[in-house]
Protein backbone atom coordinates (compact mmCIF):
# COMPACT_ATOMS: atom_id res chain seq x y z
CA UNK A 1 0.00 0.00 0.00
CA UNK A 2 1.12 3.40 0.03
CA UNK A 3 3.22 5.38 1.89
CA UNK A 4 2.17 8.24 4.10
CA UNK A 5 3.19 11.44 2.42
CA UNK A 6 4.45 14.79 4.16
CA UNK A 7 0.87 16.54 4.85
CA UNK A 8 -0.96 13.46 4.59
CA UNK A 9 -4.44 13.42 6.61
CA UNK A 10 -3.44 11.01 9.21
CA UNK A 11 -5.95 9.01 11.21
CA UNK A 12 -9.60 8.96 10.29
CA UNK A 13 -8.72 9.14 6.55
CA UNK A 14 -6.53 6.24 7.05
CA UNK A 15 -6.88 2.29 6.78
CA UNK A 16 -5.90 0.65 10.12
CA UNK A 17 -2.40 -1.15 9.26
CA UNK A 18 -5.02 -4.16 10.19
CA UNK A 19 -6.51 -3.46 7.23
CA UNK A 20 -3.73 -3.11 5.02
CA UNK A 21 -2.57 -6.61 6.66
CA UNK A 22 -5.56 -8.25 5.80
CA UNK A 23 -5.69 -6.27 2.20
CA UNK A 24 -1.96 -7.42 1.54
CA UNK A 25 -3.22 -10.76 2.42
CA UNK A 26 -6.30 -10.98 0.16
CA UNK A 27 -4.23 -9.69 -2.71
CA UNK A 28 -1.16 -12.03 -2.61
CA UNK A 29 -3.82 -15.01 -2.03
CA UNK A 30 -5.90 -13.89 -5.38
CA UNK A 31 -2.81 -13.50 -7.21
CA UNK A 32 -2.00 -17.41 -6.52
CA UNK A 33 -5.19 -18.35 -7.03
CA UNK A 34 -5.61 -16.66 -10.21
CA UNK A 35 -2.62 -18.38 -11.27
CA UNK A 36 -3.75 -21.49 -10.93
CA UNK A 37 -3.32 -22.59 -7.29
CA UNK A 38 -6.72 -24.52 -6.23
CA UNK A 39 -5.64 -24.28 -2.54
CA UNK A 40 -4.93 -20.65 -2.98
CA UNK A 41 -8.56 -20.29 -4.38
CA UNK A 42 -10.47 -22.52 -1.34
CA UNK A 43 -8.27 -19.76 1.05
CA UNK A 44 -9.52 -17.00 -1.16
CA UNK A 45 -12.56 -18.01 -0.20
CA UNK A 46 -12.84 -18.57 3.46
CA UNK A 47 -10.74 -15.31 4.02
CA UNK A 48 -13.48 -12.97 1.29
CA UNK A 49 -15.77 -14.45 3.78
CA UNK A 50 -14.47 -14.19 7.24
CA UNK A 51 -12.48 -10.95 6.35
CA UNK A 52 -13.98 -8.49 3.45
CA UNK A 53 -16.93 -7.45 4.97
CA UNK A 54 -15.07 -5.74 7.86
CA UNK A 55 -12.01 -4.63 4.98
CA UNK A 56 -15.05 -3.23 2.97
CA UNK A 57 -16.51 -1.11 5.61
CA UNK A 58 -13.93 0.25 6.66
CA UNK A 59 -12.48 1.09 3.19
CA UNK A 60 -16.19 2.77 2.59
CA UNK A 61 -15.90 4.69 5.43
CA UNK A 62 -12.58 6.31 4.26
CA UNK A 63 -14.29 7.06 1.30
CA UNK A 64 -17.57 8.64 2.64
CA UNK A 65 -14.98 10.39 4.98
CA UNK A 66 -12.50 11.58 1.96
CA UNK A 67 -15.98 13.00 0.36
CA UNK A 68 -16.91 15.24 3.01
CA UNK A 69 -13.31 16.95 2.97
CA UNK A 70 -13.32 16.99 -0.78
CA UNK A 71 -17.20 18.75 -0.55
CA UNK A 72 -15.62 21.25 2.08
CA UNK A 73 -12.71 22.20 -0.03
CA UNK A 74 -15.18 22.54 -2.74
CA UNK A 75 -17.15 24.66 -1.31
CA UNK A 76 -14.67 27.14 -0.08
CA UNK A 77 -16.16 27.91 3.37
CA UNK A 78 -19.50 28.59 1.59
CA UNK A 79 -22.04 26.48 3.96
CA UNK A 80 -25.12 26.55 1.42
CA UNK A 81 -22.64 25.02 -1.53
CA UNK A 82 -21.33 22.77 1.41
CA UNK A 83 -24.79 21.48 2.82
CA UNK A 84 -25.52 21.11 -1.32
CA UNK A 85 -22.73 18.81 -1.81
CA UNK A 86 -22.84 16.64 1.16
CA UNK A 87 -27.01 16.26 0.23
CA UNK A 88 -25.80 15.76 -3.54
CA UNK A 89 -23.43 13.04 -2.53
CA UNK A 90 -25.93 10.81 -0.34
CA UNK A 91 -28.42 11.48 -3.04
CA UNK A 92 -25.77 9.70 -5.55
CA UNK A 93 -24.75 6.94 -2.94
CA UNK A 94 -28.14 6.17 -2.48
CA UNK A 95 -28.88 6.20 -6.30
CA UNK A 96 -25.78 4.50 -7.55
CA UNK A 97 -26.05 1.77 -4.96
CA UNK A 98 -30.02 0.78 -5.39
CA UNK A 99 -31.54 -1.00 -3.17
CA UNK A 100 -30.35 -4.09 -1.23
CA UNK A 101 -26.98 -3.09 -2.56
CA UNK A 102 -24.17 -6.14 -1.30
CA UNK A 103 -21.18 -5.07 0.81
CA UNK A 104 -18.64 -4.93 -2.77
CA UNK A 105 -21.64 -2.84 -4.26
CA UNK A 106 -21.53 -0.30 -1.57
CA UNK A 107 -17.66 0.27 -1.32
CA UNK A 108 -17.59 0.43 -5.46
CA UNK A 109 -20.29 3.05 -5.03
CA UNK A 110 -18.55 4.56 -2.62
CA UNK A 111 -15.39 4.88 -4.71
CA UNK A 112 -17.87 6.08 -7.83
CA UNK A 113 -18.80 8.64 -5.84
CA UNK A 114 -15.36 10.06 -4.12
CA UNK A 115 -13.81 9.95 -7.56
CA UNK A 116 -17.15 12.31 -8.64
CA UNK A 117 -16.53 14.84 -5.85
CA UNK A 118 -12.83 14.71 -6.25
CA UNK A 119 -13.20 15.17 -10.22
CA UNK A 120 -15.40 18.11 -9.69
CA UNK A 121 -13.10 19.91 -7.20
CA UNK A 122 -10.54 19.81 -9.82
CA UNK A 123 -12.76 20.93 -12.41
CA UNK A 124 -13.23 24.34 -10.28
CA UNK A 125 -9.54 24.92 -9.20
CA UNK A 126 -8.71 23.82 -12.82
CA UNK A 127 -11.23 26.16 -14.74
CA UNK A 128 -10.70 29.33 -11.99
CA UNK A 129 -7.54 29.67 -13.30
CA UNK A 130 -8.14 30.69 -16.74
CA UNK A 131 -10.84 33.09 -15.30
CA UNK A 132 -9.81 36.57 -16.50
CA UNK A 133 -10.69 38.30 -12.89
CA UNK A 134 -9.17 35.80 -9.95
CA UNK A 135 -11.10 37.10 -6.30
CA UNK A 136 -9.15 39.41 -4.46
CA UNK A 137 -5.62 38.20 -3.19
CA UNK A 138 -5.48 34.96 -5.39
CA UNK A 139 -2.14 35.01 -7.32
CA UNK A 140 -2.76 33.38 -11.07
CA UNK A 141 -1.05 29.88 -11.17
CA UNK A 142 1.89 29.27 -13.01
CA UNK A 143 1.41 27.76 -16.69
CA UNK A 144 3.37 24.41 -15.41
CA UNK A 145 1.01 24.03 -12.52
CA UNK A 146 -1.98 24.33 -14.54
CA UNK A 147 -0.97 21.76 -17.03
CA UNK A 148 0.23 19.24 -14.11
CA UNK A 149 -3.38 20.09 -12.18
CA UNK A 150 -5.12 19.16 -15.66
CA UNK A 151 -3.32 16.38 -15.55
CA UNK A 152 -4.48 14.86 -12.48
CA UNK A 153 -7.77 15.34 -13.73
CA UNK A 154 -7.39 13.83 -16.29
CA UNK A 155 -6.67 10.81 -14.53
CA UNK A 156 -9.05 11.34 -11.94
CA UNK A 157 -11.93 11.45 -15.03
CA UNK A 158 -10.14 8.16 -16.64
CA UNK A 159 -10.47 6.48 -12.84
CA UNK A 160 -13.98 7.82 -11.95
CA UNK A 161 -15.36 6.55 -15.84
CA UNK A 162 -13.49 3.52 -15.12
CA UNK A 163 -15.08 3.05 -11.94
CA UNK A 164 -18.60 3.60 -12.87
CA UNK A 165 -17.91 0.72 -15.80
CA UNK A 166 -16.27 -1.57 -12.87
CA UNK A 167 -19.61 -1.19 -10.91
CA UNK A 168 -22.10 -1.95 -14.02
CA UNK A 169 -19.68 -5.45 -14.88
CA UNK A 170 -19.85 -6.80 -11.37
CA UNK A 171 -23.67 -5.87 -11.48
CA UNK A 172 -23.67 -7.97 -14.84
CA UNK A 173 -21.77 -10.41 -13.39
CA UNK A 174 -23.92 -10.48 -10.26
CA UNK A 175 -27.33 -10.77 -12.47
CA UNK A 176 -25.73 -14.05 -14.13
CA UNK A 177 -25.36 -15.64 -11.18
CA UNK A 178 -27.84 -17.42 -8.44
CA UNK A 179 -27.37 -15.61 -5.37
CA UNK A 180 -26.35 -17.05 -2.22
CA UNK A 181 -27.18 -13.62 0.03
CA UNK A 182 -25.07 -13.34 3.26
CA UNK A 183 -26.84 -10.69 4.94
CA UNK A 184 -23.76 -7.86 6.23
CA UNK A 185 -24.74 -5.08 7.07
CA UNK A 186 -22.97 -1.86 6.61
CA UNK A 187 -23.47 1.33 7.76
CA UNK A 188 -24.10 4.15 5.84
CA UNK A 189 -23.90 6.96 8.42
CA UNK A 190 -20.84 5.71 9.70
CA UNK A 191 -18.96 8.72 8.29
CA UNK A 192 -20.89 11.24 9.53
CA UNK B 1 24.00 34.83 -15.47
CA UNK B 2 27.26 36.26 -14.33
CA UNK B 3 28.00 39.90 -13.55
CA UNK B 4 31.96 40.07 -13.48
CA UNK B 5 34.01 43.27 -13.09
CA UNK B 6 37.40 44.04 -15.05
CA UNK B 7 39.68 46.91 -14.78
CA UNK B 8 36.65 49.01 -13.01
CA UNK B 9 34.04 47.70 -15.81
CA UNK B 10 31.50 45.78 -15.87
CA UNK B 11 30.52 42.41 -17.55
CA UNK B 12 27.21 40.77 -18.15
CA UNK B 13 27.72 37.34 -19.21
CA UNK B 14 24.65 34.42 -19.89
CA UNK B 15 25.70 30.69 -19.47
CA UNK B 16 24.09 28.42 -22.47
CA UNK B 17 24.88 25.18 -22.65
CA UNK B 18 25.29 22.71 -25.66
CA UNK B 19 25.34 19.45 -25.06
CA UNK B 20 27.60 18.74 -22.08
CA UNK B 21 29.01 21.72 -22.33
CA UNK B 22 28.55 25.41 -20.68
CA UNK B 23 29.98 28.71 -22.08
CA UNK B 24 29.75 31.84 -21.51
CA UNK B 25 27.91 34.66 -24.16
CA UNK B 26 28.68 38.43 -23.56
CA UNK B 27 25.37 39.91 -23.13
CA UNK B 28 26.71 43.68 -22.54
CA UNK B 29 28.31 46.04 -20.34
CA UNK B 30 28.09 49.06 -17.88
CA UNK B 31 24.86 49.92 -17.13
CA UNK B 32 23.24 47.45 -19.46
CA UNK B 33 24.99 44.91 -17.67
CA UNK B 34 23.59 46.23 -14.66
CA UNK B 35 20.00 46.09 -15.78
CA UNK B 36 20.41 42.93 -17.37
CA UNK B 37 21.80 41.05 -14.16
CA UNK B 38 18.53 43.04 -12.03
CA UNK B 39 16.46 41.56 -14.19
CA UNK B 40 17.67 38.58 -14.24
CA UNK B 41 17.79 38.43 -10.37
CA UNK B 42 13.94 39.12 -10.59
CA UNK B 43 13.10 36.78 -13.01
CA UNK B 44 14.76 33.91 -11.19
CA UNK B 45 12.94 35.48 -7.65
CA UNK B 46 9.51 35.26 -9.57
CA UNK B 47 10.27 31.65 -11.55
CA UNK B 48 11.68 30.25 -7.36
CA UNK B 49 7.90 31.48 -6.09
CA UNK B 50 5.93 29.96 -8.92
CA UNK B 51 7.52 26.67 -8.09
CA UNK B 52 7.01 27.00 -4.81
CA UNK B 53 3.57 27.78 -5.15
CA UNK B 54 3.15 25.19 -8.08
CA UNK B 55 4.87 22.81 -5.27
CA UNK B 56 2.57 23.62 -2.19
CA UNK B 57 -0.92 23.44 -4.64
CA UNK B 58 0.44 19.96 -5.40
CA UNK B 59 0.90 19.03 -1.95
CA UNK B 60 -2.53 20.04 -1.00
CA UNK B 61 -4.04 18.20 -4.00
CA UNK B 62 -1.79 14.84 -3.06
CA UNK B 63 -3.34 15.35 0.43
CA UNK B 64 -7.07 15.51 -0.42
CA UNK B 65 -6.14 12.49 -2.75
CA UNK B 66 -4.29 10.17 -0.69
CA UNK B 67 -7.89 8.77 0.70
CA UNK B 68 -9.42 8.36 -2.89
CA UNK B 69 -7.11 6.45 -3.94
CA UNK B 70 -6.30 4.59 -0.49
CA UNK B 71 -10.33 3.88 -1.59
CA UNK B 72 -9.51 2.83 -5.45
CA UNK B 73 -6.75 0.56 -4.15
CA UNK B 74 -8.99 -1.47 -1.57
CA UNK B 75 -11.49 -1.27 -3.55
CA UNK B 76 -9.82 -2.88 -6.54
CA UNK B 77 -8.23 -5.42 -4.52
CA UNK B 78 -11.61 -6.67 -3.20
CA UNK B 79 -13.35 -6.31 -6.03
CA UNK B 80 -10.33 -9.14 -7.85
CA UNK B 81 -10.44 -11.20 -4.53
CA UNK B 82 -14.54 -11.00 -4.86
CA UNK B 83 -14.54 -12.30 -8.55
CA UNK B 84 -11.41 -14.62 -8.29
CA UNK B 85 -13.21 -16.32 -5.37
CA UNK B 86 -16.47 -16.71 -6.99
CA UNK B 87 -14.95 -18.65 -9.88
CA UNK B 88 -14.55 -16.02 -12.34
CA UNK B 89 -10.92 -15.34 -14.50
CA UNK B 90 -9.23 -12.38 -16.16
CA UNK B 91 -9.29 -13.25 -19.90
CA UNK B 92 -7.45 -10.29 -22.06
CA UNK B 93 -9.31 -7.73 -19.51
CA UNK B 94 -12.68 -8.86 -19.18
CA UNK B 95 -13.98 -11.15 -16.48
CA UNK B 96 -14.88 -15.11 -17.52
CA UNK B 97 -16.79 -17.52 -15.28
CA UNK B 98 -14.32 -20.41 -15.48
CA UNK B 99 -15.46 -23.78 -16.79
CA UNK B 100 -16.65 -26.54 -14.35
CA UNK B 101 -16.57 -23.94 -10.97
CA UNK B 102 -19.05 -24.16 -8.96
CA UNK B 103 -21.39 -21.26 -8.86
CA UNK B 104 -21.09 -18.79 -6.05
CA UNK B 105 -22.14 -15.56 -6.27
CA UNK B 106 -19.77 -12.58 -5.56
CA UNK B 107 -22.96 -11.39 -3.10
CA UNK B 108 -22.20 -14.01 -0.63
CA UNK B 109 -18.50 -13.12 -0.48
Amino acid sequence: MREAKPGHIPGALELSDETRDRLAELRAVSEKAEAGDKDARRELRRLVRSSSPEVIGRAADIGRRAGRILADTAAGGDPLVEEALYAKLDAMRVEIAGENPTPLEVLLTERVVSLWIFTALLEVLVSAQYHKRLSAGAERSSPSYIVQQSRILDSATRRYLAAMRELARVRKLQANTPAVQQNVQINLDNGR
Amino acid sequence: MTLERRDGNLYYYRSVRAGEKVRKVYEGSGELATIAHEREIMNRAVREHERRESAKGLERLETLMAPVEELCEAAEILLRAHLIASGYHRHKGEWRRARGEARTHPRSA
